[in-house]
């Protein structure tokens, strides 16, 4: 952790070399929204197999950072790699996940037809389909609700779906925005737990939240207010540096500071 | 264009009906509602229509023209006639709606007909006689059918005995549709109508509900292409059009035996170029609202246009002469009157081209432009 937060800080890789090691990078990313400046100079670089949280309140930029990088939105300037690919990526876009805030799965359809559009966008065949929803099925715990409509399932098992779409076609990058707002802690506690196994896959998940206790899980927090990026380091790292026992209090903290 | 994506978005958006009962029901039994409906108010020959007839007329050394005109009319079993002595009586008789309209021959009626009729024979102008006609006109149908009769009998009996036509004569020329009934001109209309409602509105609900539920930004994040969504959602909502085009037409056709004079499959095409653009104009309009209730305010706003403005049930030629250019603007003027020609008038590709070629670039249109909505990134 440490050696990976001292080169976040130190000498920048160039784009081909890093692309192995980081698989989001972002240079000087802006985005104005009018006169609103919803994002500003953001620099990422997030490396493999890593569980990054973005964490600020609402309006920090979190949502907007996550639609630039997976190129639903333009930034006004700055540039973003993913997987190596400039973004907006195309090669790449088969190897990247996305979970919107807001459910995003179609309530009239069943939970495996749901999956099977996902899957179809990515082209997946037919046997390797079935058996990913099989696997994801059995993960988010909805084996034997696979027929039902969405519009019949509990808030919970539309969460627990909505991210079984954004794992559909196994991709090796997931964004994750806000996955577990409104989700009891129960059922966070799972989401987590889903989130070690695909870091124990490989995988890396860059996820938003505004839960602080969420955000000690993570490997690496950047912490975010009014579009600007005040720190990022491992929740350790953070907490000790401020001197603070909570990761709560070392955002305000941090926030106070960057005031001064 | 991947066809498998394309083939994807195709039969989610199906299974999505599918699952929605209502939908679905609401799909077949609107347009068997509404061909029944128009088929029923317009589709039979009208018979019976009770007119009551005031015959004052004191003839003349050739008889009474009246009595002659009222026994063409007796004998034919469109109007059912009834006798009155008092103009004022025959009137209330239409008021209280026990009679459809009233007839009124006045006492100098034959005299003024061999008039007018010596008159112009001398090259002059003829006051033409006079037969009063009080009509209940709140059905359209039966007092044009009142009219045509007894303008037919009035002229049978003048050429007859006179070997002359009447000073007012309507003379209708129709080079299509000899024996038409009005469910033969309904039934295009209606085709029409139905498809560019039911995919017009669909397709508006179903992208605002995409937008709001983030199901579009999360699709968008995927391997498919903006072309790929609006194609998709093109073929499915043409296979809606064409699935409810075929419902009205063969319904149409056993329950109130319209004749389909061309080729049923080029009606069908027509409805279908007309059922896709009608779902790409949707997808448009779900750009500007930003929810369903928003969206359903668009609804009126370019059916009721449509309805009244494009031919359905009135004449372009009833279109007053300020909307006139609305009309050319409408979409479904072109689908009616092509598939209008088709089924009535028996047009083939050759001669309908025109219409078909100005619904397929509205199709094209709409399509790209909502292609384009789709890629245009804040």
């Amino acid at each position: 952790m440490n050696d990976r937060s001292s080169d976040l800080k130190g000498v920048r890789l160039d784009s081909q070399e890093d692309a192995g090691r980081h698989v989001v990078r972002t240079r000087g990313i802006s985005k104005a929204f009018g006169a609103i400046e919803a994002l500003v100079d953001l620099d990422l670089d997030i490396p493999k197999g890593c569980v990054y949280g973005i964490i600020g309140p609402n309006g920090s930029g979190k949502t907007t950072t996550i639609r630039i990088l997976n190129g639903l939105l333009r930034a006004s300037s700055g540039q973003a790699w993913l997987l190596g690919e400039a973004v907006p990526v195309s090669e790449s876009i088969h190897r990247i996940g996305y979970m919107p805030q807001e459910m995003a799965i179609y309530s009239d359809l069943t939970a495996v037809e749901n999956l099977e559009l996902f899957a179809g966008m990515y082209s997946m065949r037919r046997e390797r389909f079935e058996e990913r929803a099989d696997y994801l099925l059995d993960m988010i715990d909805l084996k034997d609700r696979g027929g039902s409509l969405v519009s019949e399932l509990s808030g919970g098992m539309k969460h627990r779906l909505s991210l079984a779409c954004a794992l559909v076609h196994d991709p090796e990058l997931v964004f994750l925005d806000e996955p577990t707002v409104g989700v009891d802690p129960e059922l966070r506690n799972g989401f987590w737990e889903h989130f070690s196994r695909l870091k124990a896959e490989g995988k890396t998940i860059v996820l938003t939240t505004h839960y602080m206790d969420e955000a000690v899980r993570c490997d690496m927090v950047g912490m975010m207010r009014l579009g600007r990026m005040i720190a990022e380091d491992t929740p350790e790292e953070l907490m000790a540096s401020t001197g603070a026992l909570n990761l709560e209090e070392a955002f305000l903290q941090r926030s106070r500071r960057v005031e001064q | 264009m991947n066809a498998r994506r394309v083939l994807a978005i195709a039969l989610k958006t199906l299974r999505s009906l599918r699952h929605d009962k209502r939908t679905a029901g609401f799909l077949v039994f609107m347009p068997l509602f509404m061909i029944a409906i128009f088929g029923y108010t317009f589709g039979g020959e009208i018979e019976n229509v009770d007119v009551v007839v005031v015959n004052l007329d004191v003839g003349s050394a050739n008889g009474s023209v009246a009595d002659m005109i009222i026994g063409d009319l007796a004998s034919r079993v469109t109007l059912r006639l009834t006798a009155l002595s008092s103009p004022d009586e025959a009137v209330e008789a239409v008021r209280l709606t026990d009679a459809w309209a009233a007839i009124y021959f006045g006492p100098e009626f034959t005299e003024q007909v061999e008039e007018g009729i010596a008159v112009s024979a001398l090259g002059l102008f003829a006051v033409p006689s006079v037969v009063e006609l009080h009509l209940d006109a709140s059905n359209p149908n039966i007092a044009q059918t009142v009219v045509t009769e007894l303008q037919a009998s009035i002229q049978v009996v003048l050429v007859e005995h006179y070997d002359m036509n009447p000073p007012v004569a309507v003379v209708e020329d129709r080079v299509y549709g000899e024996g038409a009934e009005f469910i033969d001109f309904f039934a295009p209309g209606v085709m029409g109508l139905a498809a560019m409602m039911v995919t017009f509105m669909l397709s508006i609900i179903s992208f605002v509900r995409e937008r709001s539920t983030g199901t579009l930004d999360r699709l968008l994040t995927t391997p498919v292409t903006e072309g790929e969504i609006v194609g998709g959602y093109a073929m499915a909502f043409g296979i809606v059009a064409l699935i409810q085009s075929t419902v009205i037409l063969v319904a149409a056709m056993l329950l109130f035996k319209v004749t389909v004079e061309g080729s049923a499959l080029l009606a069908l095409l027509t409805i279908f170029l007309l059922g896709v653009g009608s779902q790409g104009l949707g997808f448009l309009l779900s750009s500007i609202a930003k929810n369903e209730f928003q969206a359903v305010q668009f609804i009126p706003l370019i059916l009721f246009p449509s309805i009244l403005l494009a031919g359905v049930f009135w004449p372009l030629e009833a279109v007053p002469d300020i909307l006139r250019p609305v009309s050319n603007f409408i979409p479904l003027t072109y689908a009616v009157d092509g598939c209008r020609s088709i089924m009535v008038r028996g047009w083939g590709a050759g001669d309908v081209w025109p219409q078909l070629a100005v619904l397929a670039g509205f199709a094209a249109a709409t399509l790209m432009l909502s292609a384009y909505s789709l890629k245009k990134r804040g």
